[in-house]
């Protein structure tokens, strides 16, 4: 059977140059150029800010003897995991199934309440993380202390502990409004049946909700890992300290280019973490290729 | 009306290109850090404007010093940035290398002042025969401490350690007398930056003899019982009796945290530069300023290590000063403003303000007999003749981030000291090639 389509072939190409461009332009063409910059040792001040030289791909393997880069990953992976897959799509699927079915004024106000921690500027919230909980003037420890218990060095002694919370409170709501969308698109007629036979939660969840939305969950995933991945905003509250507990991957990068000023150190490093991210997408997308055959 | 609008927007965009203007960048804000930079300028800088028929705008911004480096040095490697500049001194050799600073010899030779400059002092403010900087103030090292807190603990007055063990035996009274109180403040760790280097660092490892940099051969010291002693320092302090607070050398604002516990009273003693009684305690400072200052900070000179050889005191110098930036449109002006700047009645207004070891004897010699500013007359008196400065190459930053990860991973526990010397050895070999590094016993 042939496909008829809407516009013909010319017409596609035609309407999507603009999007190349765009794309080539702000994407294309800058990795390729961190890339170049990633094989010199350009620096932002001393003689090689003016002279760089080519080293190949000497800054690559420096960057894969660096303790600090494996530190750095093993950060990025425990945020990641911690605070996008089990924080935000877990805490965002746990309300988007309680405010299901239920009334609209319910999901109204949870979703608004989860939204705006999701839309305030990223400084106000670093500011108003830090404000609850410093250790000396902190909210919590002030609160604590009233109730009669220690104060506790948040950002000190449970560092990842506090950027995996501030960025599960902080993103949550993406993964919520997915989710709660997604289920809305589960045939009532499904959960009623199963409410008539008396089916467990559970089983309703895994049977019917799960198979239903999978592919909902994939593209969440999928984007979610990517934005963690490459968040920057926990900066703001810890510097990536104490003692570089809180360096993720982003922060390692800024830390080498803008700080040190090792532009091609910061750029070769900037190209692995690329390279990282294409395999995390590659990694989702072939996993929900498979789920689907 | 809209042709009002147009009148308006012409008439503006003529202001902008008719009068000319030049734009100085300093690292301070009205109000916050360097408040005395920000009134001085709105003091005198109206005056000039008037006379040489100009604009003259200051760019406020009171961050941290790393975050003001990379500021300027991404406006000029972007083609901008203000005119001047007055920025640190030790930022020199690696600027000058790069290209962002423009030679100014030629401005100086206009500038009348230039011929009192001491001769250590211009060495601070050129790389490779030529002058980027003209010192705008330099200043040196000691241990201040809270007088009331020391008479509360009982320790008599005035204070003079003579050695190592006597700053720690005084720590340990205080630690014991006053719970709740920060015997010491020795900076430690990056979260700092160079304020860890210059202030902790560099004056615990000259006590002890020691250098990062070998003067006679013109190499870098991986290993040395100096940077041993140093480091066994660090770890008496914060780890092995707790006479510092390791966790706030690593927290996020380290530095103007352990203002504001100084402010509070919470530390006794806290090893600093000029500036710090200068400007961050001064009366007038919003932030942290002791109205009654003088009656109860008081400061003793830095004792050395106390083993035969090593020096009575110690202390190291900095500086900072004004650069002009290559992009500038307009050096001649420049130079008539910064000329300027640099008249010693305007100089004199900024002493009254912040008082500050000056770099030029014409001004040395009124600051002493007009103003008699006491701090400053008596520690330049007695410090200024064991002083030193950084070995100011352009791979010095680097060298000293590795110094600054040497204290941190002590203080924090992460390694031994033997563990962060041995990395320490490879890193700063691995930066400055094997030919360039050499062990001292």
């Amino acid at each position: 059977m042939q496909k008829k389509y809407l516009i013909g072939k010319k017409a596609v190409v035609l309407l999507l140059i603009p999007a190349l461009i765009l794309i080539s332009v702000f994407l294309i063409f800058p990795a390729i150029w961190v890339l170049k910059l990633g094989m010199t040792n350009e620096t932002l001040t001393g003689i090689k800010a003016r002279e760089p030289d080519f080293v190949g791909f000497e800054n690559f393997s420096r960057v894969f003897s660096d303790r600090f880069f494996y530190n750095a990953l093993k950060i990025s992976l425990l945020f990641v995991f911690g605070s996008a897959i089990v924080g935000q799509a877990g805490l965002g699927m746990i309300l988007a199934l309680l405010t299901y079915r239920r009334s609209r004024r319910l999901k109204t106000i949870v979703q608004s309440i989860v939204i705006l921690a999701w839309i305030i500027p990223e400084v106000v919230v670093a500011y108003l993380w830090i404000a609850f909980l410093d250790k000396d003037f902190g909210t919590l420890n002030v609160t604590l202390s009233w109730l009669g218990f220690e104060k506790i060095n948040w950002f000190y002694n449970h560092p990842i502990l506090t950027i995996v919370l501030f960025n599960t409170w902080r993103g949550t709501a993406y993964s919520m409004l997915l989710f709660s969308a997604a289920l809305e698109t589960i045939p009532p007629s499904y959960l009623e049946t199963a409410d008539i036979i008396g089916t467990t939660s559970w089983r309703k969840f895994k049977d019917i909700v799960l198979p239903n939305i999978k592919g909902y969950i994939f593209t969440d995933f999928i984007l979610i890992t990517l934005w963690t991945f490459n968040v920057f905003t926990p900066y703001l509250l810890t510097g990536g300290g104490p003692s570089f507990k809180t360096e993720l991957l982003p922060i390692y990068i800024y830390r080498n280019a803008f700080k040190y000023f090792k532009i091609g150190y910061g750029s070769a490093i900037s190209t692995i973490v690329l390279l990282i991210n294409l395999l995390l997408a590659i990694f989702y997308i072939t996993l929900s290729r498979r789920k689907k055959t | 009306m809209k042709r009002w609008i147009c009148l308006l927007i012409v008439l503006l965009l003529a202001i902008f290109v008719v009068a000319e203007k030049i734009s100085i960048i300093a690292n301070a804000i009205k109000g916050g850090k360097n408040t005395q930079v920000v009134e001085w300028f709105e003091k005198f800088l109206p005056d000039i404007e008037k006379e040489l028929g100009i604009q003259v705008e200051l760019i406020q911004t009171g961050i941290k010093d790393e975050d003001f480096k990379a500021r300027i040095v991404l406006d000029i490697k972007g083609g901008g940035g203000a005119d001047i500049l007055w920025i640190d001194g030790f930022w020199v050799p690696e600027f000058a290398e790069a290209g962002y600073l423009r030679p100014i010899d030629d401005i100086l030779e206009t500038v009348p002042a230039w011929k009192y400059y001491y001769d250590s002092m211009k060495a601070m403010g050129s790389y490779k025969g030529k002058t980027y900087l003209v010192p705008a103030s330099t200043d040196v090292r000691m241990i201040y401490y809270n007088k009331e807190l020391f008479k509360k603990a009982g320790i008599p007055l005035p204070w003079q350690p003579k050695n190592w063990e006597d700053i720690i035996k005084t720590a340990r009274i205080i630690k014991e007398k006053l719970p709740g109180v920060i015997p010491l403040q020795i900076n430690a760790g990056t979260e700092m930056g160079e304020a860890t280097t210059m202030q902790g660092f560099f004056m615990v490892l000259l006590g002890a003899g020691g250098n990062l940099y070998d003067w006679e051969t013109g190499k870098w010291i991986v290993n040395s019982s100096a940077l041993r002693d140093t480091l066994n320092f660090y770890k008496q302090i914060y780890v092995d009796e707790k006479l510092g607070d390791a966790e706030l050398q690593v927290s996020p604002g380290a530095r103007e945290k352990t203002f504001d516990l100084f402010r509070q009273e919470k530390i006794a003693m806290y090893v600093e530069g000029t500036w710090m009684y200068t400007s961050v305690l001064n009366p007038n400072n919003p932030s942290w300023g002791f109205p009654d200052r003088d009656e109860r900070i008081g400061w003793a000179a830095m004792p050395g290590r106390g083993k035969p050889g090593d020096p009575e005191f110690v202390s190291i110098s900095g500086g900072t000063g004004f650069a002009v930036n290559p992009n500038t449109k307009n050096p001649k002006l420049v130079a008539e403003v910064l000329k300027r700047i640099l008249y010693v009645e305007p100089q004199l207004s900024y002493f009254t303000l912040k008082p500050f070891v000056s770099p030029r004897s014409d001004l040395a010699d009124s600051c002493w007999t007009v103003n008699k500013d006491r701090f400053i007359a008596e520690t330049s008196r007695v410090l200024v003749k064991y002083t030193t400065f950084r070995p100011a190459f352009p791979v010095y930053p680097e060298i000293s981030f590795q110094a600054q990860l040497l204290t941190e991973r002590v203080v924090t526990k992460q390694m031994t000291v033997e563990q962060a010397l041995k990395e320490f050895a490879t890193e700063v070999t691995h930066i400055v090639g094997k030919q360039n590094v050499i062990e001292k016993p």
